[in-house]
């Protein structure tokens, strides 16, 4: 059963207040991400309870969230680390370190350590190019990225 | 709404031809009037410009880019070209690409031979692809629901399906998942696509990635045969197409007819005509159980309705009719009794109403057309689904505005401005308040206690009303209790008294032809055409000086009748009392005294089983004649379907031949003839005006009833209501249906405070008694009605729940034990 | 060095207001507009010529004055979600001046006669969330925000509004979509959105930077700012130098400045004393040029003369050691990802451009199938939905007619054992 903590319905209310009451559905993505930063991702249950709020069905809920990159609809690892792929990154040596990434994750892109702390992802252009390569965990930009600043990073996230 | 017409007009060129259409015209619709051929994808004129398959870019002077001709609207001097060389590589690359991984296994497509992509490929595709991969693969026919099959590799994405069911079902039950190549048409958590209209999509696809289950592989498109024709279900009679091989049902397709039904059909219409090919249909004549010949069997009626006539007068025998009959039938058989055995003991319904209207009949479109709807009692989603799809098109996309009143919570009340609930059996109180408040008076004070509803409510409803330039009220005459109808026809009356204001009504009971069974006269107090029998002069003149003039006996007043045996003998037309009567547990042993009880129906019923003599009738797929639909349309009903027995009209004017009639109608058309020339309202019914999309029969004349008050017996428990549904399980949707998923359990819908009352909860397993019958249901604690009320929605024959009711009494009272 | 967005943008705490105001003399432009009638602002805005800075170039006091008359309530829809490869000034203006951008978006709103605003994010900027959330509590403290701002009876409210994910939402009829909770796919236009935007009302979509630049033009005056730049590129543009260069960043210009400049002095010339080969000078989306082109002035008329276009102002510097075609297949794949799915060309086209490269990358590619390529671009390129298909051409398109020796090298050495790297 999914049901919004009480820190969150206060968040609920607040997002609610951004946008006028007959257009509500705005609200969508903020509601997504409060669910998946309560749940670690989005859950069916989630979809039903934030399509109820909104007036929207089910499937409409599911329509928006899986246009949406960020939106995962498994469940992730602890820490979810996503390494910037494009072109800038790419021309500073992010396929190195992505490898480099995996290998020492033992695990590929796309998959989630077994003892689920960390899934690697590929992202695109995550707009920080001059300070290629980049690298963000939940999130959190690690910008200018080198082997050693991986391992220490990584290390920070235990 | 829009009465103002548009009449503005532009000029513009396609390909040197000059065109000129109404304004906002996009310009694929400009191009099919002069038999230029833009090709499409996506574009569906229901569902408006969207643009994302880009098949139709077109070449527009001054337009620096090529441009897609369905989001384009048709501008003054615009100049387009549609077969230039930049615009046939567009479309050679466009095909190409949307080829690219579709997989051309269009042998074994179910669209092959009505593709669209076909078609446009063949037309103006390149004669090859330079594509060298792979297909992108996806699951093959998989069902999307029992009834629907998806194949995703063949999907475009053209969003047709996924903007019907957002745009026209307004239900967001089908979308697109994920994005770019890796979209899909799906449902939420893949639940199956079961809505009331899912079938649709299957028409629009344009592709074969929607396909009807049913009829995968069973013929080739070209292999069929089609008839137009007309859906027997619920009283919009949407037009629909009739495939047929070796003289058997192999699907229905919509027959798009904006007049009725705008290009959609409910999936009862497409789904729930398995009866044409069902074991339970009635196609054998018999006698005591025994087949005879048809003409045996005719015979034998006469002669014992005759018999019966001159023991115990004309008015010992009866006629029991229904809306499921086609006019040319009805019409012919209350000619029989009226002419040839002299009586009025005609009806076929169980609930008061008269023939006619005190204001305009409005047709379907009107509902989008007026300022405001005014819905009484009527339960569209389940009793005439198309008027919801139109209903919804008015609210959400017209700008008209409803006023729901009910005594139940319907999905119309997403949709209203304003939602009234009344007391369940209360409808003819706040009629008369209602009718109070357009009158500038107030109803009595103690009208909320009694109702639900407030006097300050009606009078906002009356300020609506004088205030809406067209107001469309809709009711269903057969969900309003006593002779509320009479009132509600006060109100009509009053509201186009009104100065500003133009009032129209549709009569909206839910059965086929229910317009058409009053028009015919189908009543024991009035003949076809709405003519009262105080009009003797008329009558005689129609119908000759024996023609009878006192009152006959109503339905329920045939069935007591019967019990007290001074009725001798009943003929019941496609209809089936003892499931569907008020106090049908009751109508078997009534019918047992009968000297004589004839069926003629199409399925094997409860009601066929006591009969002494039982007719076939042949039914929607196999009969031919018209019907006229909630909006007074009257349409052509033609057969697809052919069967050795004679139609049911044919077979009435075997009975009269026996009883002595000298002229017998030698065809159908011959009776549509008689119709147009005797019935009030359809003298321009002739069969050539009616072909195409039917045609509104004129007035038909309007006695009002009495004012009868809205005195509500009293009882203990709680008022019951009885709800339509439109999958109920029946003789038409029986087990073997292919829409047998769509079956609800049997439930019972009650207040909180009741449920308190009587100590139950949700989901409980419960007897709901009353007029000594019983029904089992589970406990749904709801706001469906008011406290004091309960619904129970009728789902089969089997669950019985007319039984409940109380023939003859405005309102029943039930109880719920556990 | 002409600074005026990234005046002292390295002073620390700037996104404190205090400091804002204390070191940019930051919200003193509101009590300036204020003093002007809306439609004085707009033509203050129109006389320095200023133009959209997200990509189009729009000149930003037109596309004020389309607004549809006397059609309220009017929005705002601030564009950051900047997602174009190569580019990341915006993100640097939101992290370290957040004050700017709300000056920028009040000053907007009231010339066009906004009183709701919303900034609409890229849902990555996660941490820069609490940054504007922090910034816009201070401007509402201060009474820069909120009902009757400084006694003018203008009321304007401006909310955040958080992406998930999609580079399309950067088009801003696709924004709006997303803004009003559904799947970010492009609009019909027309429509426009100063017609019909956001809920249906008219809408200003302008990108963060182009919001920026207002208070320093309404404090200083129209003709200060056009002063800046050429004739036709009025005022400073920030480029994001990306790539191959020493010293890449975000690098503040007067329009007009040679592109080798920035590459050679303001980003410190190419790395590892390599030689230039190549360089994309307005974000993923245009084409790139050889070296050989370099001394191109850095403006809109310019680059467009020089066959590409200024965009989103990301400079994407490539050297020798680059194959292009590379490159090319590293977009294809990110335009690929980001293709809403919606029209066909672009859903289609951008997947078989992608399998083709691959093929050529791991030297399993057929000569005739550059011309194919080609081909497939002119396709898609002006027959797509929405701008994403024309973009996604642009890398092919400029790498196949500038180094076509690229893709024979990759062809032809077939027996070259060491596939070129990518991912």
């Amino acid at each position: 059963m999914f049901a919004f903590t009480e820190a969150s319905e206060t968040r609920i209310v607040k997002i609610l207040a951004k946008y006028p009451e007959e257009r509500k559905v705005s609200a969508l993505l903020p509601l997504l991400t409060l669910a998946q930063a309560q749940e670690g991702y989005i859950t069916p249950e989630a979809m039903v309870d934030i399509g109820k709020r909104l007036d929207v069905s089910p499937a409409y809920v599911e329509s928006v969230c899986t246009f949406y990159t960020m939106y995962y609809t498994k469940p992730v690892g602890k820490y979810v680390v996503k390494f910037c792929i494009n072109i800038s990154c790419h021309l500073n040596g992010c396929d190195n370190l992505l490898e480099y990434t995996e290998k020492k994750l033992g695990i590929k892109e796309g998959e989630t350590t077994p003892d689920k702390k960390f899934t690697l992802l590929k992202e695109e252009c995550l707009a920080a190019c001059c300070e290629a390569p980049v690298m963000q965990v939940n999130n959190k930009y690690h910008v200018n990225m080198t082997p050693e600043k991986v391992d220490q990073i990584l290390e920070s996230y235990q | 709404m829009n009465t103002a017409t548009q009449t503005d007009t532009v000029t513009l060129t396609i390909d040197g031809k000059t065109v000129t259409v109404p304004k906002g015209t996009v310009v694929v619709d400009a191009a099919k009037t002069v038999d230029i051929e833009i090709p499409v994808f996506c574009y569906h004129e229901k569902l408006g410009p969207f643009g994302c398959c880009r098949m139709c870019l077109v070449e527009v002077e001054k337009m620096p880019k090529l441009t897609t001709a369905c989001t384009l609207a048709a501008g003054e001097g615009m100049v387009v070209k549609t077969n230039t060389d930049k615009v046939e590589k567009a479309q050679k690359g466009v095909l190409e690409f949307t080829l690219l991984n579709h997989p051309l296994d269009c042998p074994v497509c179910d669209k092959g031979g009505e593709c669209p992509l076909q078609d446009n490929t063949f037309k103006f595709g390149p004669p090859d692809t330079r594509m060298e991969y792979n297909r992108f693969h996806r699951d093959k026919a998989t069902p999307l629901s029992p009834v629907i099959t998806i194949d995703r590799e063949r999907c475009i994405a053209c969003q047709r399906c996924t903007r019907y069911s957002d745009i026209i079902e307004k239900d967001q039950a089908l979308v697109m998942l994920n994005r770019g190549f890796q979209n899909r048409v799906a449902t939420f958590n893949d639940k199956p696509y079961d809505t009331r209209f899912s079938g649709n999509v299957i028409d629009i696809c344009p592709v074969g990635a929607l396909t009807n289950t049913d009829f995968r592989f069973t013929a080739r498109a070209w292999d069929l045969t089609n008839a137009n024709t007309l859906c027997g279900h619920c009283a919009c009679n949407c037009n629909m197409t009739l495939g047929t091989r070796l003289n058997e049902m192999k699907r229905i397709t919509t027959r798009p007819n904006d007049l009725v039904d705008d290009g959609w059909i409910c999936d009862k219409a497409r789904w729930g005509y398995d009866f044409t090919k069902s074991k339970n249909r009635i196609t054998q004549p018999r006698k005591q159980g025994q087949a005879v010949s048809i003409q045996d069997a005719c015979s034998e009626v006469a002669a014992s309705l005759k018999k019966i006539v001159e023991a115990h007068g004309p008015q010992s025998v009866g006629f029991i009719g229904s809306g499921y009959g086609l006019n040319e039938d009805l019409y012919s058989y209350q000619k029989l009794f009226r002419q040839n055995l002299g009586t009025n003991n005609i009806d076929h319904k169980t609930y008061t109403d008269t023939p006619g209207l005190p204001v305009a009949h409005f047709d379907l479109l009107d509902v989008e057309t007026s300022d405001l709807v005014v819905l009484i009692a009527s339960d569209p989603t389940e009793e005439l689904p198309i008027l919801d799809l139109r209903l919804k098109k008015a609210m959400t996309r017209q700008g008209v505005q409803m006023v729901v009143l009910n005594d139940q919570q319907t999905l119309m009340d997403k949709y209203a401005t304003q939602s009234l609930r009344y007391n369940v059996g209360t409808d003819g109180a706040v009629l008369a308040g209602l009718n109070a408040a357009l009158q500038g008076q107030s109803a009595g004070s103690d009208l909320e206690n009694k109702t639900g509803v407030s006097v300050d409510q009606l009078k906002t409803l009356a300020e609506k009303i004088k205030s809406a330039g067209k107001v469309c009220v809709i009711y269903n005459p057969a969900a309003l209790t006593g002779s509320s109808v009479h009132i509600l026809k006060q109100c009509l009356s009053t509201a186009d008294g009104l100065a500003e204001t133009t009032v129209g009504a549709m009569p909206a009971a839910p059965v086929t032809n229910s317009v058409g069974a009053m028009d015919m006269g189908i009543l024991p107090d009035s003949y076809p055409g709405g003519v009262a029998l105080s009009d003797g002069d008329t009558i005689k003149a129609k119908w000759g000086d024996t023609a009878p003039l006192e009152k006959g006996l109503s339905a329920l007043e045939m069935i007591e009748k019967a019990k007290s045996g001074e009725l001798k003998a009943l003929v019941v037309y496609r209809s089936n009392p003892v499931v569907d009567f008020p106090s049908g547990h009751e109508v078997g042993e009534a019918l047992k005294k009968l000297d004589l009880l004839v069926i003629h129906d199409m399925m094997e019923t409860e009601t066929a089983k006591l009969a002494q003599i039982v007719l076939p009738s042949n039914g929607p797929g196999f009969d031919e004649g018209t019907t006229t639909n909630v909006g007074g349309r009257v349409q052509l009903r033609t057969k697809g379907l052919t069967t050795d027995n004679p139609a049911d009209w044919k077979i009435v004017s075997m009975i009269a031949k026996e009883l002595g009639q000298e002229t017998a109608p030698k065809d159908v058309h011959a009776v549509t003839a008689e119709i147009a020339e005797k019935v009030n309202g359809y003298q321009e019914i002739k069969r050539s005006a009616i072909r195409k999309q039917g045609k509104n029969r004129g007035a038909v004349a309007s006695t009002n009833g009495a004012s009868a008050s809205d005195g509500v017996n009293t009882g203990n428990g709680l008022v019951l209501r009885v709800a339509n549904v439109l999958f109920s399980h029946d003789k038409i949707l029986d087990a073997e249906s292919n829409l047998a998923h769509q079956f609800q359990p049997s439930t019972v819908h009650l207040h909180a405070s009741d449920a308190a009352t009587f100590g139950v909860k949700e989901g409980d397993e419960v007897r709901v008694t009353g007029n000594g019958h019983e029904v089992k249901a589970e406990v749904r604690v709801s706001n469906r009605c008011n406290p004091g009320g309960v619904v129970l929605p009728k789902v089969s024959d089997e669950q019985g729940v007319m039984s409940l009711a109380e023939a003859g009494k405005a309102v029943s009272w039930v109880t719920i034990r556990k | 060095m002409t600074e005026i967005l990234f005046k002292d943008i390295n002073t620390p705490n700037l996104a404190s207001i205090d400091v804002y105001e204390k070191t940019l003399d930051g919200y003193k432009a509101l009590k300036k507009a204020f003093a002007m009638e809306p439609d004085e602002v707009v033509e203050m805005v129109k006389a320095s010529g200023l133009r959209g800075r997200g990509g189009a170039g729009f000149p930003t006091g037109l596309k004020w004055s389309f607004l549809a008359k006397d059609v309220f309530p009017r929005y705002l829809a601030c564009n950051a979600d900047e997602s174009e490869p190569g580019t990341c000034k915006d993100r640097e203006l939101i992290m370290k001046n957040p004050h700017l951008l709300i000056e920028g978006m009040i000053l907007c709103s009231y010339a066009c006669r906004i009183e709701t605003g919303y900034n609409y994010m890229r849902g990555e900027f996660w941490e820069y969330e609490p940054v504007m959330e922090k910034a816009m509590e201070e401007a509402y403290a201060k009474g820069y925000l909120g009902k009757n701002i400084l006694g003018s009876g203008f009321n304007l409210d401006i909310h955040t509004h958080m992406g998930a994910g999609a580079y399309i939402c950067g088009e801003e009829s696709a924004l709006l979509t997303s803004l009003e909770g559904y799947r970010g796919e492009p609009r019909l236009k027309p429509p426009f959105p100063a017609v019909e935007g956001l809920y249906g009302k008219p809408t200003i979509v302008n990108n963060v930077e182009t919001l920026c630049a207002l208070p320093y033009i309404v404090r200083n005056g129209a003709e200060a700012y056009a002063a800046i730049g050429t004739e036709k590129s009025k005022g400073t543009k920030l480029v994001s130098v990306s790539g191959h260069v020493n010293k890449p960043g975000n690098y503040e210009i007067p329009l007009g400045t040679p592109t080798i400049d920035l590459i050679e002095k303001y980003a410190g010339g190419i790395r590892n004393g390599n030689k230039l080969k190549a360089f994309i000078p307005g974000g993923s989306s245009v084409p790139m040029l050889p070296a050989s082109q370099a001394d191109v002035p850095y403006d809109y008329e310019s680059l467009q003369a020089a066959g590409t276009m200024l965009g989103s102002g990301a400079l994407i510097v490539m050297d020798d050691t680059t194959n292009v075609v590379v490159e090319a297949l590293v977009l294809t794949h990110f335009y690929m990802h980001e293709s809403c799915g919606k029209c066909t060309p672009c859903r289609e086209g951008t997947r078989w451009m992608y399998q083709i490269l691959s093929d050529i990358i791991t030297r399993k590619g057929k000569p005739e199938q550059v011309e194919l390529l080609n081909d497939i671009c002119d396709n898609m390129a002006f027959k797509c939905f929405c701008p994403l298909g024309d973009a996604a051409v642009a890398p092919i398109v400029s790498s196949i007619q500038y180094f076509p020796e690229d893709y024979e090298d990759l062809i032809a050495s077939l027996k070259s054992e060491q596939p070129v790297g990518t991912h």
